[in-house]
């Protein structure tokens, strides 16, 4: 972790801000396996619920090499591209 | 969190899912990564000896916090 | 005693945490392990151990990270054997060699200090140590032992650690916010999300960075400089480096962002209005006195270009100030049309060893041995002026003149608006070829060869820009063939020498609206302490 000095009169916190939430799940969602035994079967799991209670959602498995790095830049920009939302797990 | 971080700002809706005891780290990440507001979703400890039927359950318990996470402001 | 030393907790090999409260008898000798000196001093320190260890307390700090281990297995040390992370303690009890030993009594007086290896030395320890415990002096092969090794710089005088400890030292200093930017996270890219830039990429602004940075001036990083708008954030000292930080500037630039910022933020300047007009204007720097050469700052070839860090950061600098601190952001506040280049950074020096005149400063009433800056707001420029012909004085002060005929539009005279001319060593050299010419006797040229009949400038098919056709018929002939010239008075041309010895290129920066409703030039001293 690096830290750097607030550059601004500091009025605004420094925070980026989550992207805006429609109040709907629709078009393509995404389930990232970061990988760690057994998130599989949580994320085959969530794509079963998703199916059944939000019909028309079309879901797109991805998996990242290793849990233990940020995913690569070519699968973000691929998913980035392929899905409107993202579920990423499982974290252990 | 630095995917969830990383899609945020690409403009995508993104929830992480971690075991309990990921709690604090996912905290301090997110705090760290400068987004205090990244969705996180947490589901029982442990994982690692869980049966498929415990997951699935996992699964179907933070089903709708994951949902809301992604929906909801 | 006032040379007792900090008190410590360090844990040892085994994670065990050993509290040093300052107070003896006590024997710490901090070491490197990979340096020589150190390891000629690791036995040593193991033999007076077992002899004095029962009563006197013996601590040896490492600093070197999991080789610590290394160093304590191959001496057979017994004693513990500490971690001094970051070497943050070795920082705090301010010693420069390792091995820096310290025998310690009850009350926390340091009985003996010493730094790298003299046998002597140690030897006398020993003597002394002996007879303040009253045990049979340690068992060392004196003989063996080199007469004298200097010992190794301690690692806290690294330069990435010893910043950084110092940074934390004196963190009191700081009172900016701090942001953690996580280790995985692109550091330039997040300070894009930030908003911190002017478009291009910043320097991050680390404590460390920051505090190298206010070493570039004298002030206290907590003195208010101005209020900057449209905010009126509060412009520290502290705020200012660490915009200047991001633009680049080295620390001995600081002083000179320091007043560029307190000029631009009076209410003469009045960078309010520079920033958020439609008109697009800029800041233009103007620098002169000793700090030029010192700093290295550009009045020569390329002045008005890009190449030399002083000017190109400098300018940056301020830039970013009224970003950041002022919150005047693209499409916020500021609202020019097209904008212009300069908004990124417009600084140069004049070069007064090229000019026949007083410098810039000198004429606004500095003394020439000050270093100031002067603050124009420009709307466009700079404006190259070429004239590679003309040979008499005359000439090449009319061919300037026509030049800045640009200025808003060719058609329109009289303007209350400032014009800062920039005039070429070459054109210098025909200006003063029969003997001195001016400034004066150039501002004059200037206004009389641009000097044309009001009825040139009445409203008409080509432009209907100018005199209304109405506001004309009222004047009447007579009054229509009146000339104007180009500006309401010569006080609004101002004139520097910039530039390299070959080239008959001047160029002109031309300004905004001046005076009490736009923006009045300022020159401020540089505080250099």
């Amino acid at each position: 972790m690096t830290i750097i000095l607030d550059p601004t009169d500091e009025r605004v916190p420094v925070a980026r801000q989550i992207s805006e939430r429609s109040g709907s799940v629709q078009g393509v969602v995404g389930l990232l396996n970061i990988s760690k035994p057994r998130g599989n079967i949580l994320l085959d799991e969530l794509d079963r619920l998703l199916t059944e209670n939000a019909p028309g959602v079309e879901i797109r498995h991805y998996t990242k090499p290793t849990f233990a790095k940020p995913c690569p830049d070519t699968l973000r920009h691929q998913i980035r591209d392929e899905c409107d939302f993202l579920v990423e797990g499982l974290a252990d | 969190m630095h995917d969830t971080v990383w899609f945020e700002i690409q403009g995508i809706p993104s929830v992480s899912i971690a075991s309990s005891v990921f709690g604090q780290a996912a905290e301090t990440q997110r705090k760290a990564l400068g987004m205090e507001g990244a969705r996180y979703v947490l589901v029982p400890h442990p994982i690692q000896d869980a049966t498929d039927d415990e997951m699935r359950a996992k699964a179907r318990e933070a089903f709708d916090q994951i949902i809301g996470a992604l929906r909801d402001a | 005693m006032s040379d007792q030393k900090p008190e410590f907790i360090l844990k040892d090999l085994q994670g065990a945490a050993h509290h040093f409260d300052g107070t003896g008898p006590a024997l710490v000798c901090f070491v490197k392990e990979d340096c020589e000196t150190c390891n000629i001093a690791g036995p040593v320190l193991q033999t007076l151990s077992q002899a004095y260890g029962d009563a006197v307390r013996f601590l040896v700090p490492g600093q070197s990270g999991e080789k610590n281990a290394d160093f304590a297995q191959r001496h057979g040390l017994t004693m513990p054997v500490l971690e001094d992370a970051g070497c943050k303690t070795s920082f705090s009890w301010d010693f420069e060699i390792v091995p820096a030993l310290y025998w310690i009594d009850e009350s926390g007086a340091v009985v003996t200090h010493f730094e790298g290896f003299v046998r002597d030395d140690w030897q006398a320890l020993s003597d002394q140590m002996a007879s303040a415990t009253g045990k049979a002096a340690a068992q060392v092969d004196w003989d063996s032992l080199p007469a004298w090794r200097p010992g190794c710089g301690s690692k806290h005088f690294d330069p990435e650690v010893y910043d950084a400890l110092r940074a934390e030292a004196e963190g009191s200093r700081l009172r900016a916010r701090k942001v953690e930017v996580a280790s995985g996270d692109d550091m330039a890219e997040f300070m894009f999300d930030q908003g911190f830039s002017d478009g291009l990429p910043l320097v991050p602004p680390t404590p460390e960075r920051v505090i190298r940075m206010l070493e570039g001036t004298h002030r206290d990083p907590q003195d208010v400089i101005a209020t900057v708008p449209p905010n009126m954030g509060p412009a520290t000292v502290e705020k200012i480096a660490i915009n200047a930080v991001m633009a680049g500037c080295k620390p001995e630039y600081l002083p000179v962002v320091i007043a560029a910022v307190e000029a631009v933020c009076t209410d003469e300047f009045n960078i309010h209005g520079v920033t958020a007009t439609t008109m697009g204007a800029a800041t233009v720097m103007v620098v002169n006195g000793p700090i030029v050469d010192k700093i290295g700052l550009n009045g020569g070839l390329g002045a008005l270009g890009a190449g030399n860090r002083a000017n190109a950061t400098i300018g940056r600098a301020l830039r970013l100030i009224i970003r950041n601190v002022g919150g005047a952001t693209t499409g916020g506040v500021e609202r020019s049309v097209l904008g212009n280049p300069m908004k990124y950074t417009m600084c140069f020096a004049e070069n007064e060893e090229r000019s026949p005149w007083e410098p810039l400063h000198v004429e606004r009433g500095f003394k020439a041995e000050d270093s100031v800056v002067t603050v124009f707001a420009m709307t466009g420029g700079p404006v190259h002026l070429v004239d590679q012909t003309s040979r008499r004085p005359d000439q090449i002060a009319g061919s300037l003149g026509q030049g800045l005929e640009g200025v808003f539009l060719p058609k329109m005279h009289n303007l209350p608006i400032d014009a800062l001319l920039v005039v070429c060593p070459e054109h210098i050299n025909t200006l003063t070829v029969d003997g001195p010419y001016s400034k004066d006797r150039l501002r004059d040229r200037i206004q009389q060869v641009t000097a044309r009949p009001l009825s040139e400038m009445v409203q008409d098919d080509h432009s209907g820009a100018g005199i209304p056709v109405a506001d004309a018929e009222r004047m009447g002939p007579e009054k229509l063939a009146q000339l104007a010239p180009k500006f309401a008075g010569k006080e609004y041309i101002h004139i520097v020498v910039a530039g390299g010895d070959a080239g008959k290129f001047s160029s002109a920066f031309h300004g905004w609206a001046t005076g009490e409703v736009g923006s009045i030039s300022v020159s401020r001293k540089i505080d250099l302490g």
